[in-house]
């Protein structure tokens, strides 16, 4: 018998009882859309944050807190979980430690540091653009370092030398402040408010635009501010704290010399910070924790869809030792006329494997008209103020992977039922009535 | 020249107490172009004989040889080709894929064959001709009546141009008349294509139309009744139902494709 009698034979086979191949198919299509839709998920938020890391910079830029804080966050007794255990001040002490001025000197004195300081966590109440015009809610932070690259939609960044308070804002603020445009907004004056940890008072203060920012997931659509304007809004944040308040901070920020920022010197750096009681934190770092969260979510999801693989690889081997009982006098016939045993078990096989090919293959097609409706909902939603985010990305190689995949496990499934059938004896099988 | 012979057939069904000898030493030995009708009350392993004949079936015991080479020492593959091509099958069931066309079901020993689209549809056409019904190429096999299925059946056993017919009880399921229409068309590929033909039956009537009769009693053949031997010792007249036969001329076109693979 030729192959292509053998894949004519198949298909024809998986005809004579449509509603069964149908829910077969439809049982391994649930699974291979699933793996197929969470591996496009997972492509595309992984591909645009790479590509947003390429352009984002921050050579030799490191994010430092005490390792008490860094390990309070990742703690489990941070959500109240864990066992019960002895008090132990070393480690359970609600005195996190913070970084003082003193942490700063020691961190100064470690190689390859080119500069550290505090970063101060600041909390805006509104910006406006006079206090008789709209109020509206902002986040801003005092820009950490130049060395990472902001893409700007009109003007530029902020001066961080610079004796004048500057800001730069997202661009979804232009219109609101009443700007004709972005380009009219650059160097215009704006009024940040600030309230007083004490005196629960609101002061504003003038910044300057310097520059409008096009929307991206480095910052998260957080406004900018220099130096000068940070220290501002910190100042009259804290107006009235004790000094040693002041003081305290749960961020520094350090930049490294120019001739350190190699993986290799960064790693050196970190561990030294570690063993003086620090954890410091790269952008990649960061992204990477972006990344390994989004891992997770679609590893689950891409189990639950080789979950249904599986069940749906039982409803193959169903369907076939169906399809073998049914079909019992018809391979007693085939093999009396001298089909031999291996092209009935390529018989089977084939009927296998193409269960899977349709399953895969709708699957495909279902992914691909689902990609376009999810990427354009998104697109008008969620993503809108980020551009070139497109939310789910297919690519040939992993497609026709999960399809190959498939088609093997469907194999698989199928050589119990394909053995069956091949090792009938035809005398019995001619024999069933 | 012998086209098949046996030599101490035997053949057991089950293990120890449950063992029961259906064929207890059968020695045969079947001339090419002979017809051979095997009788013998039901149960006396008529059918179990025919399927060791055809290479369906192992025995227990004793050689099966088919032209002159032992069926024991051929490989599967060399059996299921020898089967394919020299062999031809119809059964008391019909045993066809109902829900497909006539042609298809003819064509199925060419599609094992390896033949081509082509060929096999001009071959099964042929073969459909042959038992008269190529008008019904493309009906459904399940609209056809039962005898028109049993010739399908035999269009079917015929279409590889094949060396020996084996028919189990191939007129048991059909009323007298269309039976014999049957038993007409066998006959005249038995005479006209020097098709070797092998009959299981009950059926006086038919067995009396062949050349031989073999009676099976409790898995031993009880008598062998060689007719053209016969005719040579005794100058018999011929019953008049049978078919005349030319003696030496055994007409045969041959075109079963050598190189065409399984
Ligand atoms: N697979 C088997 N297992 C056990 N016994 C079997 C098997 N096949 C046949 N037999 C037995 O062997 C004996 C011969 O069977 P066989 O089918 O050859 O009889 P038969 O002469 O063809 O009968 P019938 O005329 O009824 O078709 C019977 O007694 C039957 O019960
Ligand atoms: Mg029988």
């Amino acid at each position: 018998m030729k192959l292509w009698d053998i894949i004519k034979t198949t298909n024809s086979n998986l005809l004579r009882n449509k509603g069964r191949s149908f829910l077969t198919i439809l049982a391994i299509l649930i699974g291979s859309f699933t793996i197929i839709m969470t591996t496009g998920i997972n492509t595309g938020v992984n591909g645009y944050i790479d590509r947003q890391m390429e352009s984002a910079g921050g050579e030799g830029y490191l994010e430092i807190m005490t390792s008490s804080v860094a390990d309070l966050a990742m703690s489990s007794d941070f959500m109240g979980g864990g066992d019960v255990k002895e008090y132990n001040p070393e480690k359970d002490s609600s005195a996190v430690q913070y970084i003082t001025n003193k942490d700063i000197e020691k961190m100064r004195q470690v190689k390859g540091v080119e500069s550290v300081k505090q970063f101060n966590a600041l909390q805006a109440e509104y910006i406006t653009r006079s206090s008789s015009a709209k109020k509206y809610a902002i986040q801003v932070s005092e820009m950490p370092t130049n060395s990472i690259n902001i893409d700007m939609a009109s003007g530029r960044i902020v001066n961080l030398s610079s004796d004048v308070p500057e800001i730069a804002i997202p661009d979804k603020f232009v219109s609101p402040l009443g700007f004709k445009n972005k380009d009219e907004a650059v160097g215009q004056k704006v009024k940040i408010a600030v309230m007083n940890q004490i005196t629960q008072r609101i002061t504003e203060h003038e910044v300057t635009i310097s520059g409008i920012m096009n929307a991206s997931v480095v910052g998260m659509g957080r406004s900018w501010l220099n130096t000068a304007a940070g220290t501002d809004l910190y100042n009259a944040m804290t107006a009235g704290l004790p000094a040693e308040y002041k003081d305290q901070s749960y961020f520094a920020v350090a930049q490294l010399e120019s001739g350190y920022t190699s993986n290799e010197k960064v790693q050196e750096i970190k561990d030294k910070f570690k063993d003086m009681g620090y954890t410091a934190m790269t952008v990649a770092d960061e992204v990477g924790m972006i990344k390994s969260f989004f891992d997770a979510i679609t590893t689950v999801l891409t189990i639950f869809g080789a979950i249904a693989l599986v069940a749906a690889s039982i409803g193959i081997v169903n369907t076939l030792f169906m399809a073998v009982q049914e079909r019992t006098r018809e391979i007693g016939l085939m093999k009396a006329m001298g089909l031999g045993k291996g092209k009935i078990f390529t018989m089977f096989s084939f009927e296998a494997i193409s269960l899977g090919f349709w399953g895969s293959a709708i699957g495909i097609g279902l992914a691909y008209v689902a990609r376009a409706i999810a990427n354009s909902l998104a697109s008008q939603t969620f993503l809108k103020d980020l551009p070139g985010f497109t939310l789910i990305e297919f690519n040939i190689i992993s497609l026709v992977t999960v399809a190959l995949i498939v088609m093997f496990i469907a194999f698989l499934a199928g050589t119990l039922p394909a053995r069956r059938a091949s090792k009938k004896d035809p005398i019995e099988a001619l024999r069933y009535e | 020249m012998n086209i098949i012979a046996t030599r101490g057939l035997k053949k057991s069904y089950g293990k120890k107490s449950s063992r029961f000898d259906a064929l207890k030493g059968i020695n045969l030995d079947i001339k090419e172009g002979e017809s051979v009708a095997i009788i013998g009350k039901s149960g006396s392993g008529k059918s179990t004989l025919m399927h060791l004949l055809a290479l369906l079936d192992k025995p227990t015991e004793g050689k099966v040889g088919i032209n002159g080479q032992i069926s024991s020492r051929l490989k599967e593959r060399k059996i299921n080709k020898l089967r394919n091509r020299e062999f031809g099958f119809v059964f008391q069931q019909f045993f066809m894929n109902s829900n497909d066309t006539v042609l298809n079901n003819v064509v199925l020993p060419l599609k094992i064959a390896g033949v081509s689209g082509r060929e096999r549809k001009k071959r099964a056409m042929e073969a459909l001709k042959t038992v008269e019904l190529d008008d019904k190429a493309r009906s459904k096999a399940r609209n056809l009546s039962g005898g028109q299925k049993q010739r399908v059946c035999i269009a079917r056993a015929l279409v590889n141009n094949p060396k020996v017919i084996f028919a189990d009880e191939p007129t048991g399921n059909l009323d007298s008349n269309t039976g014999k229409r049957v038993e007409d068309l066998l006959f005249s590929l038995n005479v006209n294509n020097g098709i070797t033909l092998i009959v299981v039956t009950h059926d006086q009537d038919l067995a009396e139309r062949c050349d031989r009769q073999i009676h099976i009693k409790d898995g031993l053949i009880e008598s062998d009744s060689n007719r053209r031997e016969k005719e040579q010792a005794s100058e018999v007249a011929l019953p008049t139902n049978r078919p005349s036969k030319k003696t030496g001329s055994l007409p045969k076109k041959r075109n079963v494709k050598k190189g065409a693979k399984q």
